[in-house]
């Protein structure tokens, strides 16, 4: 057969370059990388934090771009990621690939010979963890995806943190922890009220294979060691009362809307106000945690 | 199935150019923005700056 007409590949414009690199998460990733790095003891060249920041963002980027090269045809099932530029035609594969393996190199060469090598070797293992572990491997295989996966979006704090001292210690590994324990009752908020998308996809989050109330379950049990993780710095002596106080208040927080998610028994994504409050909350929670440790240990100490 | 090759229509063309030179352009931006930060590393290594 012969077609009067062809899909023609234009050369993508450079905003699907920028939107392969998950902007909006990479800013979260930024955030937390940035208060490790400020909540480091000792001190660090501007130039070289600024430079450490931009490697992890761009570590951070080059996991978007992976994980949209490696799931451009699960993108397209979903109406969230449908738009993005691989499913949407908007860019070919390859050149997404090598836009990624490009960033990855780049950033980990960067952060290895202009701030070090420990830092650059946990931003490597990040990289490949979050590309290979959790994307090919995790994701599409096993309802746990993200609780494992979850390990990958930790990493940043430890990277900064690593960034100023040179060495991994209790501290940015509670921070590690934070974010680890906060993932899975985050995303699974998530997937209860997009629990079709999910399905249709062929994800096996936890509501599609567990069911809802298992998924509230584990969202409710999750918060417990989230919040004890989360108030240990004040708990050890590793900050003072500024943080304290709002970690333990922000906790309660925290469980309340966990345990209203707990108690709803929707099965309708619109009757799900209490798991998109939690959603919503999580993300001004782990912003408010990080900003208050940093200038708890930076302003206050 | 076999497609006919054919070349760019001239709207195609334009906006194949104009994808070409904003890409350009914001290439041009990235290298020397790392130009100067690889100047500022390399500065703040050698210890000009303590």
């Amino acid at each position: 057969m012969t077609t009067a007409t062809r899909d023609i590949l234009m050369p993508a414009e450079w905003r699907d370059f920028w939107a392969l690199t998950k902007p909006r998460v990479m800013s979260l990733v930024v955030f937390t990388a940035l208060c490790g790095l400020l909540a480091a003891p000792g001190d660090i060249h501007p130039v070289i934090a600024f430079t450490s920041i931009m490697c992890i963002a761009l570590g951070a980027g080059a996991c978007g771009a992976l994980n949209q090269w490696y799931e451009a045809d699960v993108d397209a099932k979903m109406a969230r990621t449908s738009k993005r530029p691989l499913p949407a035609g908007r860019m070919d594969r390859e050149a997404a690939l090598q836009f990624g393996i490009g960033l990855a190199a780049f950033s980990v060469g960067i952060m290895g010979v202009a701030v070090n090598w420990l830092s650059a070797g946990i931003l490597a293992f990040s990289i490949f963890f979050y590309s290979v572990v959790y994307t090919v491997w995790l994701k599409p295989n096993t309802p746990q995806n993200i609780v494992i996966g979850g390990a990958a979006g930790a990493f940043p704090p430890v990277i900064g943190w690593a960034a100023v001292t040179g060495d991994v210690t209790l501290m940015p590994v509670l921070l590690f922890a934070i974010i680890f324990l906060w993932t899975p009752p985050h995303f699974w908020a998530l997937a209860l009220f997009m629990k079709t998308d999910y399905g249709a996809a062929g994800i096996p989050m936890l509501p599609n294979v567990a069911g809802q109330r298992a998924t509230r379950n584990q969202i409710f049990a999750y918060s417990f060691p989230m919040a004890a993780a989360a108030i240990a710095p004040f708990a050890v002596g590793e900050s003072g009362w500024l943080y304290g106080i709002s970690s333990v208040a922000l906790n309660l927080l925290f469980l309340v809307l966990a345990f209203n998610v707990w108690r709803n028994e929707a099965n309708e994504a619109k009757a799900m106000q209490p798991e998109k409050k939690l959603f919503g909350f999580s993300i001004l929670y782990l912003f408010l945690l990080f900003a208050l440790f940093a200038a708890d240990r930076k302003i206050i100490a | 199935m076999t497609e006919v090759e054919r070349p760019y229509t001239a709207e195609e063309t334009r906006i194949v150019r104009e994808r070409q030179a904003a890409r350009s352009r914001v290439m041009g931006v990235v290298l020397i923005g790392l130009c100067v930060l690889f100047f500022l590393i390399t500065v703040v290594k050698i210890g000009v700056w303590g």
